[in-house]
Order: structure tokens, then C-alpha cells, then sequence
């Protein structure tokens, strides 16, 4: 029999069943749809980090931080805010950074940041924000986000400069500004080093609020971040230590990180960590697989219990349909064709349900991502935007996975239609 | 003449849980090309149980089934799917597949044999038109009363020019009128085509229109005489 005649006669047998088939089309549709959801959010999200991770943390980039790398590897990391010193005493300072340059004609620059976690007060607005120390000139020269969108970044700043970050003058990013250039505000920020610790403030004047950079921030330009001259906060902070040393590079790849970031190590006696973007986003991207693949496993299940609907309606649909099975084989049917008879009744429902799981799943995903950037689930201004991604991959297997399970299960049916004996076939009332 | 069914001993026994049943309990003879032989016998003879045998839809406990010189015990799965397509089966029971129209059960028999979908088209009218269904031939099995549905099922029967028809009982399920049609169709099929008919009946009068009877009685050939 040829190919297309089976198909149409195993559509004809799924048109008869309407309300079944569709029901099992809806099992199918369902587990796509969860799994279709899931990866294209997941990818989505994959993406966002990856777009952030290279705004805050430029891939020509490198973050060395005080700390001991362990067995020496590089993908272990530890980001530890306000401590400008690890447990073995060792501390980088500020004028560091011109020994780094030195290390290699690789290295086109170094700028120190300190950071300390702290509040802003002013009289409309109290939050808390991350405060950073940097000199304004070089820090822009290495991230092109460090721009005013109002007011100015001094190059020569007084002491009590500041510049803000986007989130801070205008927290709920919808165009109402509490803090504006010019404004007073008053820092806090809470002094560890004396004991016991004591919360410390200065008033500073606003000189320039940034443009919305998004991302993380990973040493780079922050939307929640405020910026004091790395002079005035070696003399707030009371130490010229600092958190991170940012160093550029001349190009992006691997060998010139893997030796610059080596050379770093060995001039600090391996008392550094040296970070860089492809290290940071293989840890991201291992993070966000474990969860897909979490996740993808409760979507699995989803589509193995529609599988194990499948093989119970093929089975009842073939006891229904025995004598039938025995009129095609008492006719001159091969027993291989009425496998495909069946298989393909489960190829189209596998198909229908996939595509419409396809298209369910692209939906909920765009639903998802709705939800959470609009900050209903965390119920603050800060919602998180991940556009969903909708790969050929995914689609690809989604398909693959929406026929395969149907295929599988309704294979032992199929067979066992296939093997029944003409004539206990007709007998059967 | 040449022998296109040969039957040798035939013996079939069923188990009914742990009880053997003898249906057949060797039966031996020869069908030529052109024969219209007619089997009668009482219910529980092994009459269909013998026509099952011939039509290679099951397979004898011992004894030799030839057809076209070939021994079907001897025939795999695929060879014997395909011996089958060279067989006319009407059944007691028509066996139409109901979700079919008639045009569409007579179609896919040709389907089955791999013609293509524009000749099994003309072939199916032109069968339904021969069997006297015409104007009947969208309608579903359902639709259609018991003698036309007979009638269906011949068509079919005939779709792939078979060596020979095999009838059980193709008037039992209806009236007089439409028996005296659908034995005039036989008739008329066997004289002017030259088909090969085996038929099982219970109809004495009916018999006598066939060129040869064969009687059964408890699984055994009682007599076998030409008319
Ligand atoms: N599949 C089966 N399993 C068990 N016993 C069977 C089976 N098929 C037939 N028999 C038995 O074999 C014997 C012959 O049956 P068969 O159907 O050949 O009779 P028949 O002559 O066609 O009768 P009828 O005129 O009523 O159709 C009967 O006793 C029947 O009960
Ligand atoms: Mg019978």
C-alpha cells in the first residue's frame, strides 16, 4: 500500500474519533507546550545574562580581586562586596595599578574601584544603593556606559561630586525623577573596619545621573550605583585599598586572557583572583542549564504521561477496531502496513499536538516574561525583562519529542494490531 | 485440466480451553479452473472452517493446502498477505469497513494491491455499476440494505481479479427476491467471466445452480458430486 493511501486511511480513523483524538492531541499539546515554555524562557534568559554579563564586564575585559584561587583554577569565584581584604591579610590598593599595566604590553589600562554597600537620603528618596569610588576620567575611558544623560561627569571633580546611576534618580524608571543634578544628598554607608561598627554619612552634591545602562554591573557602570571620586572615598572609606582593579586588554582572545590573567596571578603570588567575562558567563551558563534541565525534566513527565494516555486509547481504539484489523488483513494488508496504520495515526496526532504546543508554548512564555518584568511577583519597581526566545532548535525538538513519544508509546498497540490472525481478527464481535 | 485449489487430508482442530474441537477431520479434493461448486452441510460441519482454509486466512493442523500449485502452511506472513490479494472473499457477515463509503471499501481493496488511485477510482464504478449499485455508491455501509451490501461485498471480492470467489452464505442474511439477484450475479459471473466459485449455502434450490456439490457432514466430505 503506498504511503500517502495509509495516511489518509489513518486520518479517516482519527476524523471518526474525534473527541478521543482530540483529547490525546491535547495530552501532547500540553507536555509541548510546558517544555516549548521552558526552553525558549530559559534561552531567553540565557541571552539576557549573557547581553548583561557583556555591558557590566566588556569580554576584553579582566576583574582582579584580593582572594586565592583554591587549585588555581579560574572558574571558581567568589565576588565579596566591602571586604577590600581575603582572610590572609593580603590587600590590593589603589596605586596598584600601575604596576598591572606594566606586567604586559597586553594590558592597555587598569582602574581601581572600592565599593561599599550604603544608602541614599535625600528629601524625597531613601534607598539603597551601592556606592562606588573611581577616578571619573579612566573609568569612562574603559566603560563607554560611564555617559551623563543629565548634568555632567566632571573630569577634574571636588570632593564631593557624585554621579548617579539611572535607577537612583529615577527608581521606578517611568520618568519621575527624585533625584535630579544639583541635588543634596546625604551617603551612608556602614564602616566594618572599627569595632564596633559604626555607621558613617557625608553630604554630596549631584553632578550627573547616567544613562539606563541595564545588566548586572559586574564592575562596570550600575543603574543602582553612585559614583564618589576615588580620592574622596579613599578619605570617606578611611583606606586606599580597593575592591577590584578592572584591566583592559588589547583584544578578546583566549591565549592573551589565559597569559594576562596568569602573569597577574604570579606577580600577586596567586593572593588574586582574576576574573574574566568568558569565565563568568560559562558559570552563568552552567547555572541556567541545571535549571533547564530541572525544569525540563518535570516537562518531561508532563509529556510521558500524555504518552502513557496515548497507548491507553490506542489499545482500547485497537480493541475497537479488531475486526477491521481483520477485514484489511483477510483483504491482503502486509502486517508492516497496518504498523504503519497505526504508527501513522500517531505521527498525525504527535504532529497536530506538537505544532499546537509549539504555538501554546511561544504564548505562555511571552506570558511569563510579562509577568515578571512587570514586577507583579516581586511586587517592587524592579521588574526583570527576559525576551523569550523561540530558537529552530527548540521548535526542532519539540517536534521530535511530541512525535517520538506518541511513536513510542503507540509502537507495542501498533504491534499487536499488526500480529492478530485474520481470522481470530473477524471473530471478534 | 490443472488444479488451482488442492486439498489433502485437511484436519483443523481447535482447543476450547483444554477441549480439542475437530472441525475438520480429513478432507481431500481437487477445484479446477471454472468450477462453481457449492458446500452444504449442517451448522457445525466445518464449512467455514474449510473456506478459511482455501482463502489462506488461517492455516490447516495437518493435511496440505495448495493453491496455485503452492502449500500455504509453507508461506510466511508477507507471502501469504499477498496470496490473499489473489483471493475474492465474501464473507457471512459482509465485513464492510462501516466509516467507508462503498465506492471506498471496493478502493481500497485496490489500494491494498498497490493500484493506483485514478484506476482503482474507474475499477470501483465500474464493479458497484456491474453489481447493480450505481446510484448507491457515496453511500456508507449503514446506509445500504443487507442484499446491497452483499452486493458491496462482491464487488470488492472482484476488485483484484481474483482466481477465484469464495462465498459463505452471501443469501442468508437476505430475502428471497434479493437472493434470487445475487445468485443470478454468481451465475452470471462464472458463465460470462469465467470466475471460479466456491460457495457455502444452505439453500438446497441455490445449490442446484452450481456445476458441483459437496456435502459435509461432522468435519468429513460426505459426498462430492457433479450436477
Ligand atoms: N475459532 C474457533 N475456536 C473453537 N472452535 C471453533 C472455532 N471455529 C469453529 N469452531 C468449531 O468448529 C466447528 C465447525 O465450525 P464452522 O464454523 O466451520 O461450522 P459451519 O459449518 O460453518 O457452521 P455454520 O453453518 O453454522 O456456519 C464448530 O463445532 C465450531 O464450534
Ligand atoms: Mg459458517
Amino acid at each position: 500500500m503506498r504511503a500517502v493511501n495509509v495516511l489518509s486511511y489513518s486520518f479517516s480513523a482519527i476524523k471518526l474519533r474525534k473527541f478521543r483524538s482530540a483529547l490525546t492531541i491535547l495530552g501532547v499539546a500540553i507536555g509541548i507546550t510546558a517544555i516549548v515554555a521552558l526552553l525558549s524562557v530559559t534561552q531567553g534568559l540565557q541571552a539576557t545574562i549573557t547581553d548583561d554579563l557583556n555591558q557590566g564586564l566588556s569580554a576584553n575585559s579582566l576583574i582582579v580581586m584580593p582572594g586565592s584561587s583554591g587549585q588555581g583554577g579560574d572558574s571558581g569565584f567568589s565576588i565579596g562586596i566591602g571586604s577590600s581584604s581575603d582572610s590572609s591579610g593580603f590587600s590590593l590598593y589603589n596605586n596598584y595599578t600601575s604596576q598591572i599595566v606594566s606586567l604586559s604590553p597586553n594590558i592597555t589600562g587598569a582602574v581601581a574601584v572600592m565599593q561599599k554597600f550604603g544608602y541614599v537620603e535625600s528629601d524625597s528618596l531613601n534607598r539603597s544603593v551601592t556606592i562606588y569610588g573611581v577616578d571619573y576620567a579612566t573609568y569612562a575611558e574603559i566603560y563607554g556606559t560611564f555617559v551623563a544623560e543629565s548634568g555632567t561627569i566632571p573630569l577634574n571633580p571636588k570632593n564631593d561630586t557624585v554621579i548617579i546611576g539611572s535607577r537612583v534618580s529615577d527608581p521606578r524608571q517611568n520618568g519621575t525623577r527624585f533625584i535630579v543634578p544639583g541635588d543634596e544628598i546625604n551617603l551612608l554607608w556602614l564602616n566594618a573596619t572599627s569595632f564596633p561598627t559604626v555607621n558613617e554619612n557625608c553630604t554630596v552634591q549631584v553632578s550627573g545621573v547616567l544613562d539606563t545602562v541595564g545588566g548586572f554591573g559586574m564592575g562596570g557602570p550600575s543603574d543602582t550605583g553612585v559614583y564618589i571620586p576615588l580620592s574622596s572615598a579613599e578619605s570617606f572609606f578611611g583606606t586606599d585599598a580597593c575592591d577590584m582593579i578592572i584591566v583592559t586588554l588589547t583584544n578578546t582572545d583566549k591565549a592573551t586572557i589565559d597569559s594576562v590573567s596568569s602573569l597577574i596571578r604570579e606577580h600577586f603570588e596567586n593572593q588574586v583572583l582574576v576574573i574574566s567575562a568568558d569565565a563568568v558567563q560559562s558559570v552563568v551558563a552552567s547555572i541556567i542549564s541545571t535549571i533547564e534541565l530541572f525544569l525540563g525534566g518535570i516537562a518531561a513527565i508532563s509529556l510521558l504521561v500524555a504518552g502513557v494516555s496515548i497507548m491507553n486509547i490506542m489499545i482500547v481504539s485497537l480493541i475497537e477496531r479488531t475486526r477491521e484489523i481483520g477485514i484489511l488483513k483477510a483483504l491482503g494488508m502486509k502486517s508492516r502496513t497496518v504498523l504503519l496504520i497505526f504508527l501513522g495515526e500517531a505521527v498525525i496526532i504527535g504532529l497536530i499536538g506538537s505544532i499546537i504546543g509549539i504555538i501554546g508554548g511561544w504564548v505562555l512564555a511571552h506570558g511569563v516574561s510579562w509577568v515578571l518584568s512587570s514586577g507583579l511577583l516581586t511586587g517592587n519597581s524592579g521588574g526583570f525583562a527576559i525576551k523569550p526566545l523561540l530558537t529552530p532548535t527548540v521548535v526542532f525538538v519539540a517536534l521530535i519529542f511530541g512525535i517520538g513519544v506518541t511513536v513510542v508509546f503507540a509502537l507495542y498497540p501498533a504491534w499487536s494490531a499488526s500480529k492478530l490472525k485474520p481470522v481470530d481478527a473477524l471473530r471478534h464481535e | 485440466m490443472t488444479a488451482i485449489i488442492e486439498a489433502v487430508d485437511l484436519r483443523k482442530t481447535y482447543m476450547m480451553g483444554k477441549v480439542p474441537v475437530e472441525a475438520l477431520r480429513g478432507v481431500s479434493f481437487r477445484v479446477n479452473a471454472g468450477d462453481f461448486i457449492a458446500i452444504l452441510g449442517p451448522s457445525g460441519s466445518g464449512k467455514s472452517t474449510l473456506l478459511n482454509l482455501i482463502g489462506a486466512l488461517d492455516k490447516p493442523t495437518s493435511g496440505v493446502m495448495r493453491i496455485d500449485g503452492v502449500n500455504v502452511s509453507k508461506l510466511n506472513d508477507a507471502r501469504l498477505s499477498v496470496l490473499r490479494l489473489k483471493i475474492g472473499f465474501v464473507f457471512q457477515s459482509f465485513n464492510l469497513i462501516p466509516r467507508l463509503s462503498a465506492k471506498a471499501n471496493v478502493e481500497l481493496a485496490m489500494s491494498i494491491a498497490d493500484m493506483d488511485a485514478s484506476r482503482c477510482s474507474r475499477r470501483a464504478v465500474k464493479l458497484l455499476t456491474i453489481v447493480g449499485l450505481k446510484e448507491r455508491m457515496g453511500h456508507k455501509p449503514a446506509e445500504l440494505s443487507g442484499g446491497q451490501q452483499q452486493r458491496v461485498a462482491i464487488a470488492r471480492a472482484l476488485a483484484n481479479n481474483p482466481k477465484f470467489l469464495l462465498l459463505d452464505e452471501p443469501t442468508g442474511n437476505v430475502d428471497s427476491k434479493t437472493a434470487n439477484e445475487i445468485m443470478a450475479l454468481i451465475y452470471k459471473l462464472n458463465k460470462e467471466n469465467g470466475v471460479s466459485i466456491i460457495m457455502v449455502t444452505h439453500d438446497q434450490k441455490l445449490a442446484g445452480l452450481a456445476k458441483r456439490t459437496i456435502n459435509m457432514f461432522d468435519g468429513k466430505i460426505q459426498s462430492d458430486v457433479v450436477n
